[in-house]
């Protein structure tokens, strides 16, 4: 196991700010890397809230836990046989330079990315047809496009949604300009204006004129379709050169019928927006045809905010660094992730600017900012620990996050050996990525199980589905399948046993699980094996550890 | 699209939040999803154990064949009113039962809301509020479950049966996602296990050995929820009988009528009977933008008299004090005849009902004009109706949730309870 820095400090080391010299598992000198910065400020905190030292995660742990943050799936036996066994000081460093250029890297990215832009339920009539989005967010996490490049293309809208892919983004809000400020103040700027729509925010800065002035620059976008590429309807953005928000008012003093006045662009806490006056005599055509993909607009405002905000914005790098710590650290700095404000400060302040300026100048690269993230001594802690929240406030312990309905079925496959064996019997696989069983099913009753704040939530719909659903389709008993192999004589049980743990939960049993699962692969009438085998892999695919990555 | 929000709300979260941080210096992590609903509110209204069915006319019933009829005027159709036993109050022919349990419901002749389409409605009238882009609201059931359900009842505390809308628990989460039955009463897939039970037995040993083993290990809530759903789960396996009727009819078929909707009300009246808080029963068919009266002749009598018969049932067994009785569309029909014969959306002035669980019998709130074109007195939006609901079932409307940094009340703010319809 990697040498601990964390497990060596004594109480008075973590009084210091600066970090401790020290054997970590990775090469380069901690202290000019953002990891140190994050381990010091991280054990500062520990230090005020008088927080004993949490002990490191073992390799594991460690093994499963960055394997699904990174690939989402949860390692092969023989990856985590090798690892648990590899005596390589720096096997973990190698380890996450391995799954960083993995392709499943860019899948899983992909995955968790579009989530964060579309969620399990998306507006807009265009959003259930993601093809064309996911594709293109797959290869911009291949080429670890950068972060403020993702984001304007994103904001820009330029191509089609099935060829260029991005501009899917903008026409979930097709018609609703409103809830395009919305949702990109809070997916891009880490601001919740929602309640500016209707007043004042009583305690914060923004006022209506914050959300209409941001509303105003989404309120020319129009939805034009022309053609299709792929089977997928090449969906355009385009901008007409005019047309306005109104604004009425109050909405409590709200009018039906009243007019209402027009609202200027205005950058969110900034400046109005400088547009160029139209010509007198112009006339804006009706609406762009249906059929032809759409012209440019003489002056876009939908190309100025993105510029806006995507250069040189604070709010956008501080958003960007919280938002992508919590993906790995389980809670954002600021918490929740999308409502930075001034009545919710961050519980590390110094390191959430640090992470910001770091993540900047090195140009928004966000696979750079993932490395250092998980080689920290932070990350690598253990889940052990007396503190019951799942996301702990001062990251005392490693947080538990339900595997995603995606990691779970592509993991379940995978354990169950399904994978290998529809591989080895050559079958075409019909079904796409998610197949074996029913999409639909997994992703309804696990896309989506917390409770409103981001808590998990077991629910009745799951656990029937993991009690009497389709993990038989997956456990699947044929000849050469990994679920036979577990009956066979000819190799030791305890040695199976072993390979059962290492497949499904990617260590190896305890002594006394040894002992209760020999038990359980022990009995009298050999017909009955392979029940006893598939209770066995049902019991590891659908427990706690299973369920979750801690 | 309405994104509301309460400022006064807003000032006392913050004054929670600030007060809790500087009394436990920054340690203290608040649940705040349960913020404004007190373990022991939610304990207090459980114990009321009140419980709530909902009737369910899918495609908008026409008040005008119904509760609000407008007889020799233009918009009133070819159908006669008769009287019931309420001295005063008449309702259309089609609904002779419902003529004899007047006493017991509630009319609301003034309801006037804001979504006209279908699917729009259909949210609208199951969670109070108009579908919006960021903020998925949980339905009626899914509240009452949380509010009005027995943590750890062997039933689901939120189940619809042949029913419509697809918000679900929203925001609440899983927990209170509804258990839905086919139009038939059929369990939804996956409800019934299928292994002998000396192999169940066996597989749940070795599961239990591994759940608490890892218990030793790792301590979060997480874990605990996840084990709790499976121990539910089983639970749910030992009362599954309770989803047959087959008994039940034979004694009381008749009474409910020889359809698919009495059925459903029947296995309703067991349910709410076993213990289960909210079921919705959904009838569909309503949407007669032609044939309106045609459809209706067919819809309503047998409406009519599962309805009734849940109404008398209910009585009879002592549970109807303790039971709200909902029964609504998504919209009302048009005043205006078309040239189909039949009706369009409507939401500008229609009818709903109540009855139970404390609400005044025999009561005819709200009126429209002659013609049945615009609420005249005493308007009732569908904020004021949740507001109403939840009142009676004890569940204060103003208690709140968060989804995700946003405060949301039960019912819409601004929303009021209509007092004159609380005994």
């Amino acid at each position: 196991m990697a040498k601990w820095r964390l497990a060596l400090v004594s109480a008075c080391v973590l009084a210091c700010s600066g970090p401790v010299a020290g054997s970590r598992s990775s090469s380069a000198s901690a202290a000019d890397e953002l990891r140190g910065a994050i381990d010091a400020e991280i054990r500062q905190v520990w230090s005020r809230e008088k927080i004993a030292l949490p002990a490191p995660a073992d390799d594991s742990t460690f093994l499963r836990r960055v394997s699904l943050d990174l690939t989402g799936i949860i390692p092969t036996a023989d990856e985590a046989k090798a690892f648990l066994d590899d005596a390589d000081p720096h096997k973990r460093a190698k380890l996450i330079d391995r799954l960083l250029a993995s392709p499943r890297y860019a899948i899983h990215q992909a995955d968790v990315w579009d989530l964060v832009f579309f969620g399990r339920n998306p507006p807009g009539e265009d959003s259930n047809k993601r093809e064309g989005f996911d594709r293109w967010l797959q290869q911009a996490f291949e080429q670890n496009l950068p972060y403020d490049a993702l984001a304007r293309a994103m904001l820009k809208a330029e191509g089609n949604s099935a060829e260029q892919g991005a501009p899917l983004y903008l026409l979930q809000y097709d018609r609703h300009p409103e809830d395009a400020a919305v949702a990109v103040s809070a997916t891009f700027l880490g601001v919740q204006l929602q309640c500016a729509r209707c007043h004042d925010h009583p305690y914060e800065p923004w006022k209506q004129n914050d959300f209409y002035g941001l509303a105003a620059f989404f309120a020319r976008l129009v939805r034009v379709k022309a053609g299709q590429a792929d089977k997928l309807d090449k969906v355009f953005v385009a901008e007409m050169n005019t047309g306005e928000v109104k604004f009425t008012g109050k909405a409590s003093e709200a009018k039906a019928g009243k007019e209402g006045v027009p609202v200027k662009p205005k950058f969110l806490a900034g400046a109005v927006l400088e547009e160029p006056d139209l010509a007198a005599e112009f006339k804006d055509e009706k609406r762009p045809k249906e059929g032809e993909p759409p012209r440019p607009p003489k002056f876009s405002r939908k190309d100025k905010l993105a510029e806006w905000i995507t250069t040189d914005n604070r709010l956008f790098a501080r958003a960007a660094v919280n938002r992508v710590w919590s993906q790995y650290l389980g809670r954002g700095l600021v918490h929740p992730v999308d409502n930075m404000s001034e009545s919710n400060p961050p519980s590390h302040p110094a390191l959430l600017d640090r992470l910001a300026s770091e993540f900047v100048s090195h140009h928004y690269d966000l696979k750079w900012l993932i490395r250092e993230l998980v080689s920290s001594d932070t990350y690598q802690l253990t889940m052990a620990g007396a503190t019951t929240e799942a996301q702990p406030r001062w990251f005392q312990r490693a947080r538990v996050r339900p595997l995603s309905a995606e990691e779970l079925l592509e993991s379940w496959r995978r354990a169950a050996g399904y994978d290998a064996w529809a591989a080895a019997s050559g079958k075409k696989i019909e079904g796409g990525r998610f197949h074996g069983v029913t999409w639909d099913y997994v992703r309804n009753f696990f896309g989506e199980p917390n409770n409103g704040v981001g808590d998990f939530q077991g629910g009745l719909q799951e656990q029937l589905y993991l009690d009497n659903g389709e993990l038989n389709r997956l456990m699947v008993q044929d000849k050469g399948s990994f679920l036979e192999s577990l009956t066979k004589a000819d190799e030791p049980l305890d040695a199976r046993i072993e390979r059962l743990f290492l497949a499904t939960l990617s260590r190896r049993p305890s002594t006394e699980e040894r002992s209760r699962f020999a038990e359980q692969l022990t009995v009298k009438d050999p017909q009955k094996l392979p029940e006893a085998v598939r209770e066995a892999v049902w019991t590891l695919l659908t427990c706690s550890e299973f369920r979750f990555n801690h | 699209m309405n994104a509301r929000c309460i400022p006064l709300e807003h000032l006392s979260r913050r004054a929670l939040l600030k007060g809790s941080l500087a009394a436990a210096g920054g340690g203290t992590v608040l649940n705040l999803g349960d913020l404004f609903s007190s373990a022991a509110r939610a304990e207090a209204v459980r114990q009321q154990q009140k419980r709530c069915i909902l009737i369910w006319l899918n495609g908008g019933a026409s008040q005008f064949e119904t509760f609000d009829m407008k007889v020799g005027r233009p918009t009133g159709g070819p159908f006669r009113e008769i009287s019931t036993n309420v001295a005063g109050t008449r309702i259309c022919e089609l609904m002779p039962c419902m003529a004899q349990q007047m006493d017991k419901i509630t009319v609301i002749r003034s309801m006037r809301t804001s979504q006209i389409d279908h699917p729009q409605g259909i949210h609208l009238m199951h969670t109070g509020y108009a579908q919006a882009a960021n903020v998925r609201f949980p339905e009626l059931g899914a509240v009452i479950a949380k509010y009005c359900g027995t943590p750890g009842a062997a039933l689901p505390n939120f189940i619809k049966i042949s029913s419509n809308g697809d918000a679900g628990s929203g925001f609440l989460g899983p927990q209170y996602q509804p258990f839905a039955l086919g139009h038939d009463g059929s369990l939804p897939p996956f409800a019934r296990g299928s292994l002998p039970p000396e192999q169940e037995a066996r597989r749940n040993a070795l599961r239990s050995f591994l759940e608490d083993q890892y218990a030793i290990r790792e301590q979060a809530e997480t874990s605990k929820m996840h084990r709790e759903a499976y121990a539910s789960a089983r639970r749910l396996q030992s009362a599954l009988d309770t989803f047959k009727i087959d008994e039940q009819w034979k004694k009381y078929g008749e009474r409910y009528g020889d359809s698919g909707f009495g059925r459903n009300c029947l296995l309703a009246r067991q349910l709410v009977e076993a213990g289960v808080p909210f079921v919705e029963v959904g009838h569909s068919g309503y949407d007669t933008h032609a044939d309106n009266f045609t459809g209706h002749k067919g819809l309503v009598p047998p409406m009519d008299q599962a309805w009734a018969a849940l109404l008398t049932d209910l009585h009879e067994r002592g549970l109807l004090a303790s039971t709200l009785v909902v029964w609504m569309g998504e919209i009302g029909r048009t005043p205006q005849i078309n040239n189909r014969a039949g009706r369009d959306h409507y939401v500008r002035a229609w009818s709903t009902a109540l009855a139970g669980c404390g609400l005044k019998g025999g009561l005819v709130y709200g009126e429209t004009d002659v013609d049945g074109k615009d609420v005249k007195s005493n308007q009732v939006t569908e904020g004021d109706f949740f507001a109403t609901i939840y009142r009676a079932l004890g569940i204060d409307p103003k208690t709140e949730h968060l989804a995700g940094s946003r405060p949301i009340p039960i019912a819409p703010f601004g929303s009021k309870v209509v007092d004159e319809l609380l005994a």
